[in-house]
């Protein structure tokens, strides 16, 4: 019995260590990204992760995931990170909010950094992105293209959609510059609205896209991580159209998605883990990603153009431009969702 | 009557299809061992790892068929381990189907991690999916057309299939012993039939059954890979069978019951009600149908006593 216990134990501790493990030489920095879900959401988690990649290969330091889909263990993540000595911390999601603002205080020579969310403390970075304007302008892009009834897959209706994750504050920030940014080219827009509830149900999502293009949507924005590659696989196999989220998702499925709202995470971690590596961290301010200093952004439609050909409308472009510099300059203020704390 | 016709129509009725095939497929494995008194929760495990096979074997060789036996072959493997513990080993086949549950989730993780380098999903040009069928005639026919072609071959397969587990388990002398199993496992044996064998027959049909709705679930009706893709679909199916009062045709009923509350409460979101509420739909739904699924259960016990 005793040793069944020990082999049990044994492995226990094996699986609890299993977690991907870069190692480097030149440095003893140790860096740690706690998540709120998996890798390969080919979005938000990954975009994170590519950014302190990108430092790795500059500054050379240990890197280490701890990935979790268990709300529970994320707390137990970021602790044991910090517990064990790790320099810099990062908390990627909103979700992590509470959890490093309750625990940051008591690991006060760890590095925090937390992305999409705000906590003022002194050994606490905060990353916030202006996602509502980001997405003001994916709104817009999606309320010129249902006009557009001469390309094929798109009706003369003036209805564009919007398929979201969980129903947390982020996403509605999301939503409220979407339809802020749709009524801007045409008030009479109107915006069906869906939420999986869940972000790695890809069978909900593409059911509820199904559902929009069949009340009417031709174009669906997905701001949904996992979930969303149903949302894309659901663009792709009607003739509809799709709208992607965080990393450039215009080439998953070539033609079906007009554009993405890029949400640059990865610059945000970037420049954490290098302020950490040349020793100029500094504890206890907030860095603002916005569409001013390219933190947000759309894509540049070169996809969708090689796939439309002639049928591509310039004017998209050539609008999304215009409001791109009138929102920089401030004659545009995207509203946004006032249950989101950005500051 | 513009905005009914937004929320109830042919497409509901699509929709509906779709969303019951995976609870169908699961709930008629789940019908086969419950009728030989093996209550199989471990389906939502061989559904997941079935999946998983689909999509690596697809990717791999080129061919759906061969995704989808390779995923039938892990099922009935899978399948065939719980047999083990459960008749051999004597251990509560609810545990062990909690723990393959469990296992599914970290070991698929583990999979697409050691063998495609990527965690979280997994997609690609070179998956091949399952095929859309497309009925000749039928597909010409305004209605008719929308409401039965353009599914996947399995959509169809999956209804089928409803009816083969009602022949088998009702018109042949295999389904009789399976059922003589499972209501009074003393007298079968008594009477000569071999009890554990019948009941290893059974869980392999809930094998095959489990990975076919796996391989569905990722080569048919979507065509990824994601953790724990199966999202309860395994556990609704318990719920069908349940519901169904553990035949196949009633099951299926059951299942396309599932699959309609899902597709509403989507379409109403859509339509704008609160996605909260619309969310809870399809699990309300449950718990109403395992309650009465459950008395049921009890009133049959008790004839089967008497």
């Amino acid at each position: 019995m005793r040793k069944i216990f020990s082999v049990l134990l044994v492995l226990a501790l094996f699986v609890g260590v299993f977690s991907l493990n870069v190692m480097a030489q030149n440095s003893d920095m140790r860096v740690a990204l706690v998540l709120s879900g998996f890798l390969g959401d080919q979005s938000f988690n990954d975009s994170s992760y590519e950014g302190l990649k990108r430092a790795q290969e500059e500054y050379g330091f240990e890197l280490k995931v701890l990935e979790s889909g268990v709300s529970s263990e994320w707390e137990q993540n970021l602790i044991a990170m910090a517990s064990a000595g790790y320099d810099l911390v990062v908390a990627n999601t909103t979700q992590f909010q509470q959890i490093v603002k309750n625990n940051a205080p008591m690991f006060p020579d760890t590095k925090f950094a937390l992305i999409d969310g705000v906590v003022d403390l002194p050994n606490v970075v905060s990353a916030v992105f202006a996602q509502n304007e980001g997405s003001f302008l994916a709104g817009a892009a999606a309320a010129m293209f249902t006009q557009h009834d001469e390309i094929e897959g798109v009706n003369k209706d003036k209805i564009i959609g919007w398929v979201g994750g969980m129903d947390i504050p982020v996403l509605h920030d999301f939503l409220v510059g979407y339809k802020q940014g749709a009524k801007y080219i045409d008030p009479e827009t109107k915006v069906l609205v869906s939420f999986a509830g869940t972000f790695n149900d890809p069978v909900k999502g593409k059911e509820l896209t199904l559902s929009q293009y069949d009340q009417g949507a031709d174009i669906v924005m997905n701001v949904a991580s996992g979930t969303g590659n149903g949302i894309l696989e659901a663009a792709n196999e009607t003739p509809h159209y799709a709208i992607g989220v965080d990393m450039n998702q215009d080439g998953i499925y070539p033609g079906a998605i007009l554009t993405s709202m890029l949400k640059r995470m990865d610059q945000a971690t970037y420049l954490i883990a290098k302020s950490v590596a040349e020793g100029n961290y500094e504890g206890g301010r907030t860095i603002k990603m916005d569409l001013s200093n390219g933190g947000v952004s759309l894509t540049d439609m070169s996809v969708m153009q090689e796939a439309l050909g002639d049928k591509f409308p310039e004017e998209i472009l050539t609008r999304i431009q215009e409001l791109t510099e009138k929102v920089k300059n401030g004659e545009i203020e995207v509203d946004s969702y006032e249950g989101f704390q950005r500051n | 009557m513009g905005d009914l016709g937004l929320i109830i129509n042919l497409n509901l009725l699509r929709a509906t299809l779709r969303m019951s095939t995976p609870i169908a497929l699961a709930a008629m494995g789940l019908v086969i061992t419950e009728q030989a008194a093996i209550t199989n929760i471990g389906i939502e495990g061989i559904m997941l790892i079935g999946a998983f096979v689909a999509v690596a074997v697809s990717y791999f060789t080129g061919s759906w068929v061969l995704g989808i036996l390779s995923s039938v072959a892990a099922g009935v493997v899978v399948a065939l381990f719980m047999a083990v513990i459960h008749l051999k080993f004597k251990a509560d086949v609810f545990v062990a189907g909690i723990a393959i549950n469990l296992f599914a989730i970290e070991f698929t993780r583990f999979l697409l991690r050691n063998i495609f380098n990527t965690a979280g999903s997994f997609y690609d040009p070179n998956i091949v999916p399952i095929p859309s069928i497309t009925i000749p005639i039928i597909d010409k026919i305004p209605v008719l057309g929308t409401l039965l072609s353009g599914f996947k071959l399995t959509d169809y397969l999956g209804i089928i299939l409803v009816f083969v587990t009602y022949f088998i388990l009702y018109k042949t002398v295999w389904g009789l012993r399976i059922r003589f199993v499972g209501i009074h496992p003393l007298s079968a044996e008594t009477g000569g039939v071999h009890v554990n064998i019948k009941k290893y027959q059974a869980m392999i049909l809930s094998g095959i059954f489990g990975g076919l709705a796996g391989a569905h679930l990722s080569l048919g009706y979507t065509r990824q890979f994601i953790e724990n893709m199966t999202n309860g679909r395994g556990f609704i199916g318990v719920a069908a069978m349940y519901f169904g009062g553990v035949t196949p045709i009633n099951t299926w009923f059951a299942s396309l019951f599932f699959g309609f509350t899902e597709a509403l409460g989507n379409n109403l979101q859509t339509f704008g009600l609160p996605s909260q509420f619309m969310l809870m739909i399809p699990y309300i739904a449950t718990v109403v149908a395992i309650t009465i699924g459950m008395i049921r259960k009890q009133k049959r016990e008790k004839n089967n006593l008497l």
